[in-house]
């Protein structure tokens, strides 16, 4: 017979309880718990470091290449989609997406210069004279 | 534009700058209360205008108008949270006789900077620049980002993404294994609703969502630095897979074949019968019982560590737990040790997450 007792969450809570009792683990527990639990301490940390790091990279080469084509991107104006994060140029509307785990970007703005980059630039010139 | 290729080109490298030694420099701080700045801008109107935009964003800041003043700075205050460089700034007012740096213009005081410490964030502003890839620039400072915006999106953009690099750099490893654990375990709760993902496309969301900075918990979650940056990232895990498992009961779609089914006389059930309701489906239920009964399994030979289990499972506090199974503090912390280690020892012998 089908237990009927309601088990919605019960894992998720106890996983959850886990993730939080790492928080409080010294130094040397968390270490130790690593190394018994067949990892090495010091390489996992690494990978983790990578991880952030290779995500920060991937968002800094999207800024970089829209800044190397003169679009204005507005960094709150990203938006997460099912397949990633959008955007448009505030200057010229183009748009442009990337897919967090690859780093791939599509759209429009990287298909060439901000056509609407010439006139900003003329305006501010004025404008700090 | 051409006076400024010919500068570089013809402006030899600097081996007049003797660098300091990293050792000398004082210790870098992410703190938010100490965040510091160095601007490096000849033009009155933009210092102004960049001091004002730093001194919003939390940042005490340290002015120079030439490069000459910046270098000096540098070397007496620096490293500093952030370094930003006019392209245009001049070398130096006056005519010091003992000038440190008498041919460079704020690009050679970017490279100088970096040749001095690598790892001190830089900022170059090139506003008369359309696009960040006309700026000239020699090879050793190409890295360095450019700012070609006169608003406060693209500065912001930059200093974040400073920040958050000084954050990751100043993580011990002890920090780096608590979030990659906290991720896990994470993942780990979310069962199917985690669709394949793992704890490292947890933590990158985390981090993109810090990186985009917007204010909203849906799109991002901006780093206010009131907080550590591992106790943000945290939040930051939390809020995602939350949102993940809510978008898991919302979203959740199936294959036809995966829905319909037939009775014994052969009659089609249509998927249409199956009416969202508030509580699990019965499949998910009995998925999340299976899974439950295979790691309450792995402890049928240490009662302790099952008790603890079963109360985590109920929701009940450490100390209801203790209260109700008789667990002294030393018992409590030593069970929850051996399922800890039991269950990330099974993910090590398996996949990813």
């Amino acid at each position: 017979m089908a237990d009927k007792t309601n088990h919605d969450g019960n894992l998720e809570r106890f996983m959850n309880q886990l993730g939080d009792s790492v928080l409080a683990l010294s130094d040397g527990n968390i270490r130790a718990e690593v190394s018994e639990a067949g990892a090495d301490p010091d390489g996992e940390a690494e990978r983790t470091r990578t991880v952030l790091r290779e995500a920060l990279k991937r968002l800094e080469n999207v800024n970089k290449h829209l800044s190397n084509f003169g679009h204005t991107i507005n960094s709150n104006g990203w938006h997460r989609g099912r397949s990633g994060y959008h955007n448009a140029c505030a200057t010229c509307g183009s748009f442009v997406s990337f897919i967090p785990a690859t780093g791939e970007m599509r759209g429009e703005a990287l298909d060439g210069r901000c056509p609407r980059r010439d006139e900003c630039t003329v305006r501010r010139r004025e404008a700090s004279r | 534009m051409g006076h400024l290729f010919s500068l570089i080109e013809t402006t030899p490298p600097s081996p007049q700058i003797e660098p300091l030694e990293p050792t000398l420099l004082p210790p870098s701080s992410i703190n938010a209360s100490s965040k510091s700045a160095l601007l490096v801008e000849g033009n009155e109107s933009l210092l102004s205008c960049f001091r004002q935009l730093l001194e919003k964003a939390g940042y005490a800041v340290r002015l120079a108008p030439d490069t000459e003043e910046g270098l000096r700075l540098f070397r007496e205050c620096g490293p500093f949270n952030v370094v930003l460089i006019n392209y245009y700034v001049p070398e130096k007012k006056g005519t010091g006789i003992n000038c440190l740096i008498p041919q460079i213009h704020g690009v050679r005081l970017a490279a100088v900077i970096r040749d001095m410490n690598p790892s001190q964030g830089i900022i170059i502003v090139a506003l008369d620049y359309q696009c960040a890839s006309d700026v000239p620039r020699p090879a050793e400072v190409a890295q360095i980002p450019v700012l070609i915006e006169t608003g406060n999106g693209q500065l912001r953009s930059l200093l974040e993404k400073i920040e958050v690099d000084r954050a990751i750099k100043g993580l011990t490893s002890s920090e780096l294994l608590q979030l990659q654990l906290f991720a896990k375990f994470r993942i780990r709760g979310l069962g199917r609703a985690a669709r394949g993902r793992d704890w490292e496309d947890l933590l990158e969301e985390a981090l993109y969502r810090t990186l985009i900075g917007a204010e909203d918990t849906q799109n991002g979650r901006h780093w206010n630095r009131r907080v550590s940056f591992v106790q943000h990232l945290k939040g930051a895990i939390l809020s995602i897979a939350s949102v993940w498992k809510r978008q898991f009961k919302e979203e959740s779609t199936y294959l036809m074949s995966e829905l319909l089914f037939h009775d014994a006389e052969g009659q089609d059930y249509s998927p249409i019968d199956n009416v969202a309701s508030s509580s699990s489906p019965a499949d998910q239920r009995l998925i999340e019982k299976k899974e439950e009964d295979r790691v309450l399994g792995l402890f049928n030979d240490d009662s302790e560590a099952l008790q603890l289990l079963r109360g985590l499972m109920e929701g009940l506090r450490k100390t209801e737990i203790m209260s109700r199974y008789g667990l002294e503090e030393k018992k409590y912390a030593a069970a929850l040790r051996r399922i800890r280690l039991k269950v990330l020892s099974q993910r090590n012998n398996g996949s990813r997450g």
